[in-house]
């Protein structure tokens, strides 16, 4: 994945070589973003921070799914079901266990990357086609076991846990537990790109861009596939357990393949192998129902509001809108948003010449 | 440039002026509604119904005490967490009041609407929110002061259909010992009388029979209704809505299957009754109001007047399910009347303190249309009295509307009995 | 053990699973032809339900015109969409392709659902007798329709891809395109036609299942029981498309017996099928019929 970086590659040692920072611009530009969201909930109102917090744990999410997808070259149509795993594990660590929410929330985080591993030994013998129907079936499967594991998920009623606390000071609304969100957003996804200039995680590239060559490189295919998995599914339990500390509510219709769906357009939309890319596909996805429902408001009571009914439709139409850009993302854009903001990044650092 | 100054300044003044205008500040109520998810097929009608009758009330009666009543709808398409996520937004809204819907939100929401004191009166009549101050004793049903809802609950209709069925099995002098058998979705809505009505049921000399499972939404049931046919079944209780009860008719017709159907309030109606045609001949079912449309009332001319807000020709014929939801929305309108009298500031208590300001209560207007409520502090079962009907279907229902099938005399909804319950306190919440 | 109960039980199962076998062989037949796995077969069948429907009720066509004019309406629908989404994904990672067509799926789902509501609406009446008794079991006559119409499409696959040109060349297509577009082949029409035949296929199961249980959204639902029959049977296989079908319906049946038997969970009808394919996957990934994928360095 590159960056912009100045005209010709002059790097004098290894660190140089492999910072995730190429320039310094853009390590400024990320501490400036940074100090500008710690400043957001002084700026923005409740409903549009609580837009950013859903961008905040379904792109930690959507980073996970995109490590296994973009990196590894597998297909997951199941993520949801890990999500749902994760945010059901952080509620019964609380309740059963009385461990404090701030614990709760990594160690759902690792209970899930313990099943994700027991899903990705089996699947790391499959490929493609055969992997994408497998992850359907155990996303059917797991939604079935949270409707009827009670003891863990509270049956298909749900379960209702507290919110954020730490040491007294407790984030349950949104002004505070956006910065919750935020430092934990932050954390992974600078762990997520340092693991893409590791070893590991260069292997995993491998694995995806030619796994025969990989093997005869002596890459251990099946123990990589599995990390895969794993590691993605810490990231969708971190998601998961993040979301129900802030709904304070867990049930198991949330976790459908619709869901699922929505994941894996994320990442597409955002851009496969791109971790910049998850967050923006997140975004994108949030904010696209947002868009939807402006649209509808500025047409209704209209002609065209009149016939298409669209005020009582407006679920559908939100559906439809979904599905969409789906297609319209991957029949113009189909390397995603992040590969759009890079062109546009060089079009304006090699402006008048060609990118 | 000068007209746009003078329309700033115009809109400035009357910014200005606005608080001081009479003081006039709308109530915000929230609205939650199903109109597109697995139980939209009764949700489309009684949110119409709650919708309608809340304008009604803005039109004809300015509202409560001259304030007008701002509803904030949202369709959360059957999905518990969006329902609670929109609570959360409007619980900072200040929202005084909601008109609630599904029962696995409903209780998800109980302990959320207890802390933030804001009256719900919801569409779901599970048995598990009428236990006001929590006293049942009941294993999971926590106490629920501001939760209401208007008709019998779910355990209750079950137990008075129950009843109902072993008169029924004497009459008819059928030997030994009758099976019931509980059918319906493994959700909270389906699941809330299970227990009661087996313990009834077994109470009563049924024989119950291990309970079956289909699903929500419509689709094939053979192997259910095989499964029923098998088991030789002679009551068997609908716990769906009407869409996937329909599913089940029919393939229970096909199979050949003959049992007394006994549905709950969301499992039939007049909609169901089209789309299921001659396999709906027969089913039970209790109906929360004192009429149905078309029938003669003093209160049905109300009726009528708010179904033209949304039908201005008057032609749409309204399912059941409309007029309860206009009961629903009609009970907390007099319920905040009773908060705002004497100058009161409509807030959640005063409007939970209206609920019990009436005995045999029936809200002004819809007399003979809205069935007589009561609520206490400790006891949230507002009816105890279930009217049971008989759908009757006699022939081909695929052409013509609801109006014109009903008006022919091919559907017909046959009244059957009214069964008045006792109000046990063992029976209380669940 | 309950035998006239379960005979019945396989008896429904057989008769479920010969739809489940017909929209089988339409998936096959995509994949076959075009290497796309097609996660809206079950839209196919929502479409064509509905537009029959739409054209019984609304313009009062006799069901043998309304059918026929569902069934040109699809193959139109099919073409359309392989040329305006699929054609241009040619080449791109699998992903991309599911991704696509789970994007089709989800619109023309919400698509129909605003332009035919969410209550799920009975067809018209079209046989004079409703039900016949078939061994104790009384079945819909338009079950025994589609059985008829089942055995009626599988063997017109069958002189299609022997003996029919187009057929053939289909064939060649699926084995090897470049070879085959050297021959003279115009595989763009080749995959065209195969998503025409899909979508007109799948319409008429659609329209089965709408007259015995009503048209609504669960109609889709058939698009992912598809995935169990096909991985079953070999996802390049067009009769283990349809002996699979037959064995999801008949698996299905017989753990609804085992629920209702023994287990009581009550949800065994549903997840049966899934739980057989996550087994079938691990232990013979490419079905009873597939053709083994052996990779060569």
């Amino acid at each position: 994945m590159t960056a912009m970086t100045p005209a010709g590659d002059y790097r004098t040692s290894y660190r140089e070589d492999m910072t995730i920072f190429p320039t310094r611009n853009s390590r400024r530009a990320l501490w400036l973003g940074i100090g500008l969201l710690c400043l957001a909930p002084l700026a923005l109102g409740r409903y549009e921070l609580g837009l950013l917090i859903n961008i905040g744990f379904l792109g930690i999410a959507a980073l996970g799914l995109n490590i296994l997808v973009g990196f590894t070259g597998q297909i997951s149509i199941g993520h949801a079901a890990f999500f749902g795993f994760g945010a059901f594990a952080s509620a019964w660590l609380h309740e059963r266990w009385h461990i404090p929410v701030a614990l709760c929330i990594p160690l759902a985080g690792l209970m899930t990357a313990v099943v994700g591993l027991v899903f990705g030994a089996p699947a790391a013998r499959l490929k493609g086609l055969y992997l994408a129907i497998a992850t359907l079936a155990a996303q059917f499967i797991l939604e079935d076991f949270f409707a009827r594991a009670q003891w863990f998920t509270g049956g298909v009623a749900g379960s209702i846990t507290e919110p954020f606390a730490l040491f007294g000071w407790v984030a349950d609304r949104e002004e505070t537990y956006f910065y919750v969100v935020l430092a934990w957003t932050i954390l992974t996804y600078l762990a997520a790109a340092n693991l893409m200039r590791t070893r590991d995680g260069r292997a995993l590239v491998a694995v995806r861009d030619h796994y025969l060559s990989a093997e005869m490189m002596g890459i251990n295919l099946a123990y990589y596939r599995t990390l895969s998995f794993g590691i993605a599914s810490f990231y969708a339990g971190l998601g998961g357990a993040l979301y129900a500390h802030y709904l304070l509510f867990v049930s198991v219709e949330a976790f459908n393949i619709l869901f699922s769906i929505q994941f894996l357009g994320m990442i597409i939309i955002g851009g496969l192998g791109s971790v910049m890319g998850s967050l923006m596909g997140a975004a994108f996805m949030v904010l696209l129902p947002e868009l939807v429902q402006a649209g509808a408001d500025a047409l209704a009571g209209g002609a065209v509001d009149r016939t298409l009914k669209l005020g009582a439709n407006i679920s559908f139409l939100r559906e439809m809108v979904i599905g969409a850009a789906i297609i319209l993302f991957l029949i113009f854009e189909p390397d995603g948003l992040a590969r759009r903001w890079r062109l546009i990044k060089a079009y304006w650092k090699l402006y008048p010449y060609s990118h | 440039m000068r007209l746009r100054r003078r329309l700033l300044g115009a809109a400035a003044a009357a910014a200005l002026a606005w608080p001081l205008a009479a003081g006039a500040q709308p109530i915000p109520v929230g609205h939650l509604m199903d109109n597109s998810g697995a139980t939209s097929d009764v949700g489309v009608p009684y949110g119409q119904g709650v919708a309608d009758a809340f304008a009604w009330v803005n039109r004809t009666r300015s509202g409560v005490n001259g304030r007008q009543i701002n509803v904030l709808g949202f369709d959360y398409g059957y999905q518990a967490p969006r329902a609670v996520s929109q609570y959360q937004a409007w619980s900072r809204d200040r929202v005084v009041a909601i008109q609630g819907w599904g029962t696995a939100d409903t209780e998800a929401l109980v302990r959320f609407v207890t802390r933030d004191h804001v009256p719900y009166v919801s569409g779901s009549y599970s048995a598990a929110l009428t236990d006001a101050a929590g006293k049942s004793g009941r294993q999971g049903v926590e106490a629920a002061p501001y939760n209401f809802f208007y008709g019998p609950s779910y355990s209750d209709a079950l137990r008075a259909m129950l009843q109902w069925a072993a008169e029924d099995w004497k009459a008819k002098g059928r030997p030994g010992r009758p099976k019931y058998v509980h059918m319906g979705a493994n959700h909270p809505y389906p699941n809330s009388p299970k227990a009661a009505g087996e313990a009834l049921a077994r109470e009563l000399g049924f024989e119950v029979l291990p309970a079956i499972v289909f699903a929500l939404t419509p689709g094939d049931y053979t192997a259910q209704c095989l499964t029923l046919k098998n088991q030789g079944a002679n009551y068997a209780y609908l716990g769906n809505t009407a869409g996937s009860n329909i599913s089940v008719l029919r393939a229970c017709q096909t199979a050949g299957v003959e049992v007394q159907f006994l549905g709950n309030v969301w499992g039939m109606d007049e909609n169901a009754m089209k789309a299921a045609g001659t396999a709906a001949n027969g089913v039970v079912f209790p109906v929360r109001t004192a009429a149905v449309w078309g029938q003669e009332a003093p209160g049905m001319t109300s009726v009528q007047a708010i179904s033209r807000i949304s039908d201005q020709s008057g032609t749409a014929y309204r399912p059941v399910h409309y007029l309860a939801g206009i009961c629903s929305a009609m009970l907390m309108v007099e319920a905040m009347e009773t908060a705002a009298a004497n100058g009161g500031q409509v807030t959640g208590e005063r409007i939970r303190d209206g609920f019990y300001a009436r005995k045999d209560w029936v809200p002004r207007g819809f007399e003979g249309v809205c069935a007589p409520s009561n609520f206490t502090p400790d006891d949230h079962r507002g009816q105890l009295s279930v009217a049971l009907y008989r759908a009757r279907v006699a022939g081909d229902t695929s052409q013509g509307s609801v109006a014109e099938l009903m008006r022919a005399g091919t559907m017909r909804l046959e009244p059957v009995a009214t069964i008045t319950l006792q109000r046990k306190p063992e029976w209380l919440g669940w | 053990m309950d035998w006239p109960l379960l005979l019945q039980l396989t008896l429904n199962g057989l008769i479920v699973g010969a739809l489940y076998g017909v929209v089988a062989m339409s998936f096959v037949l995509i994949y076959k032809a075009s290497q796309v796995v097609n996660f809206a077969q079950g839209e196919f069948l929502l479409v064509g339900a509905w537009v029959c429907w739409w054209l019984l009720t609304e313009w009062q066509l006799p069901f043998w015109a309304g059918f026929l004019v569902t069934l040109a309406f699809m193959t139109l629908f099919g073409v359309i969409l392989q040329v305006v989404v699929l054609r241009p994904l040619i080449g791109e990672p699998v992903i991309s392709v599911i991704m696509a067509t789970i994007g089709l799926g989800i619109f023309f789902q919400a698509l129909m659902k605003w332009i035919f509501g969410v209550f799920a609406k009975p067809f018209p009446p079209i046989f004079s007798a409703d039900q016949v008794n078939v061994f104790g079991l009384q079945v819909q006559t338009v079950y025994l329709l589609s059985l008829g119409i089942s055995l009626l499409i599988m063997a017109g696959f069958a002189w299609f891809f022997t003996v029919s040109k187009h057929g053939l060349a289909m064939r060649a297509t699926a084995f090897d395109q470049q070879v085959a577009q050297s021959l003279g082949v115009s595989v763009p029409k080749v995959f065209a036609m195969s998503w025409a035949i899909s979508a007109a296929v799948s319409a008429v199961a659609g329209v089965v299942v709408g007259v015995v249980n009503g048209v609504s959204s669960a109609l889709s639902f058939y698009g992912i029981k598809v995935f169990p029959a096909v991985i079953l049977g070999g996802l390049d296989s067009i009769i283990g498309a349809v002996l699979g079908g037959l064995i999801v319906g008949v698996l299905e049946n017989w753990a609804q017996y085992l629920d209702a038997e023994w287990l009581n969970w009550g949800n065994m009808y549903t997840v049966a099928p899934f739980y057989a394919l996550i087994l079938i996957l691990l232990i013979k990934p490419y079905g009873l019929f597939g053709t083994r994928n052996i990779e060569r360095v």
